[in-house]
């Protein structure tokens, strides 16, 4: 009651004020443990650059100065951004191929039984072995990369689908078979949000299998890329030419979780009690 | 419009499963039951004696063994609505949404959906709820949600299956009155098949009371309330035919 009388009567400036204070420190208590975590690691990374002494514990400057020169001219976000592009391009093939799969295990039995020896050798076999055998097939194309991308994240997305096919409740089907919903209704208006829910957090996971193949195909079979760079400084034994490129991939990655993967997960989770946290 | 709902002859086993030791008695063997379009019936009867399973059976979410139910119109003219005894909502769509979805039904005309969905939030008090999604709703105002729905499609049959057991007394009480009110609002009253556990609401909705027990189950009483409506929930005759039911049921 008190509450609602003091905002009722604040003069608007004031409360204008109030807000942006609330605002300033949601954002503080989001960022601060972050920023946190950056100078932790920079002044633990430096005190054993200083204590070792070596030239292959590069110290912060070392490093820095080597991220400069790649980001000169914007050389980096070019290689980036085609490490990108394979990526995204396997992933998506693997997604559209995840479904169907994912669907009919979840629906059949046999399906699933004739599948599950497929899952579990995509889940065994190392994302290192498909990228060799990917380049071997296909030499230096766009479709190494894709398919060992594709293949590397497969198994994984097929079981997110089958879990989240199974785990939509019996009893929501049964009320769309009594109200005869049209089954363009139970796509639209039950499957699809569903899914969308439920694949998010397995499309993140996905994603970040994704890049621990690409970087592979592209040391072994690409002539660009971050993983043809990294390969690159590393045959020159240069070793803050390596952190500074993983550095590089690794802020690319933050920022997709925070432009991409979240905003995208708290849309599709909007509609559960206790999701609006960050 | 309304429709007869006339069960006749029916069987239905259970086969395997938890009930093993039990298994091999059917549930029902030629049980038939007949209702008179605008009807309300309530089944009642101890737990287990398929209540349930006679409502999922003219619900169509499963199939007899033997015998038929049979309404007016073939069973894909039927318009048929159920109230769960779990709201069964979509809780990734709106209050809003989760009324008009029975709209996008199997070769149905979608009618003025907007309107009619504006016009049950109203009367079941949640305008002000629609744009919200049911998980933030307590679990009457998710119940309310779920009996606009099932009275959106004008149904020619509704049914009941224990719709207030998961609620507190009072909300259950607020809904019953809420329930009597959009049933005898509606042009044609739906045929209603109720099953619950709860005496004074099979006197205070059902125009006849149907006593089930045994196994297979049969009906071992059947009690006419032929009481005026709309009802109030404290009329003493209630009272009576509980105390008339209970006497059945032990």
């Amino acid at each position: 009651m008190t509450d609602a009388a003091v905002t009722v009567t604040a003069p608007a400036p004031a409360l204008a004020r109030l807000k942006t204070g609330l605002r300033w420190r949601a954002l503080a208590a989001a960022s601060l443990p972050q920023i946190a975590f950056f100078v932790f690691l920079a002044l633990s990374w430096e005190g054993m650059a200083r204590w070792l002494h070596s030239p292959l514990v590069p110290d912060i400057a070392t490093i820095a100065r080597e991220f400069l020169l790649i980001c000169k001219n914007g050389f980096v976000l070019q290689e980036i951004g085609a490490t990108f592009v394979r990526m995204s391009l396997g992933f998506l093939v693997a997604l559209v191929v995840a479904f169907p799969i994912g669907i009919a295990s979840a629906l059949s039995r046999t399906a699933a039984r004739f599948f599950e020896p497929g899952i579990i050798l995509g889940l065994t076999v190392p994302g290192l072995v498909w990228a060799l055998l990917c380049v071997i097939w296909f030499g230096v194309s766009l479709a190494s990369p894709v398919i060992s991308v594709a293949l590397g994240v497969l198994p994984s997305l097929v079981i997110s689908v089958q879990h989240g096919v199974n785990s939509l409740s019996v009893e929501v089907i049964e009320m769309s078979r009594v109200f005869r919903l049209h089954r363009t209704a139970v796509l639209r208006r039950i499957w699809v949000p569903w899914l969308y829910a439920f694949m998010i957090s397995g499309c993140r996971v996905g994603f970040s299998l994704a890049w621990k193949v690409i970087v592979l195909v592209e040391i072994f079979g690409m002539s660009n890329g971050v993983g043809y760079q990294l390969n690159a400084q590393f045959s020159t034994q240069n070793v803050e030419g390596v952190i500074a490129w993983t550095l590089a991939f690794w802020l690319t990655m933050i920022l997709i979780e925070r432009g991409v993967f979240r905003p995208l997960e708290k849309h599709a989770n909007r509609w559960k009690k206790g999701s609006s946290h960050e | 419009m309304s429709s007869d709902i006339t069960v006749s002859d029916l069987k239905k086993t259970f086969a395997g499963g938890a009930r093993r030791a039990r298994s091999n008695a059917p549930l029902f063997d030629g049980l038939s039951l007949s209702i008179t379009a605008g009807e309300l019936v309530a089944l009642v009867g101890p737990s287990g004696c398929g209540k349930s399973t006679m409502l999922n059976l003219v619900a169509g979410l499963d199939r007899p063994d033997r015998g038929e139910i049979r309404f007016d119109h073939g069973q894909a003219d039927i318009d048929l609505s159920v109230v769960f005894q779990q709201p069964r909502l979509l809780d990734w769509l709106t209050v809003e949404d989760n009324i008009r979805v029975v709209f996008e039904r199997d070769g149905k005309k979608k009618g003025n959906a907007a309107h009619i969905t504006h016009d049950l939030l109203a009367r079941v008090g949640l305008t002000e709820h629609a744009h919200t999604y049911p998980q933030f709703l307590s679990g009457g105002q998710r119940q309310r949600v779920a009996i606009a729905r099932a009275f959106a499609i004008s149904p020619d049959i509704l049914l009941l299956d224990e719709p207030f057991s998961a609620l507190d007394e009072l909300t259950a009480r607020r809904l019953r009155l809420l329930l009597q009110d959009l049933w005898l609002g509606e042009g044609h009253r739906p045929t209603g098949i109720l099953v619950t556990h709860n005496m004074l609401e099979a006197a205070f909705l059902a125009d006849r009371i149907y006593v089930l027990s045994g196994r297979p189950a049969t009906f071992s009483s059947i009690i006419d309330v032929d009481l005026p409506r709309p009802r109030s929930l404290d009329d003493p005759v209630l009272f009576d035919v509980h105390r008339r039911i209970m006497q059945a049921l032990t």
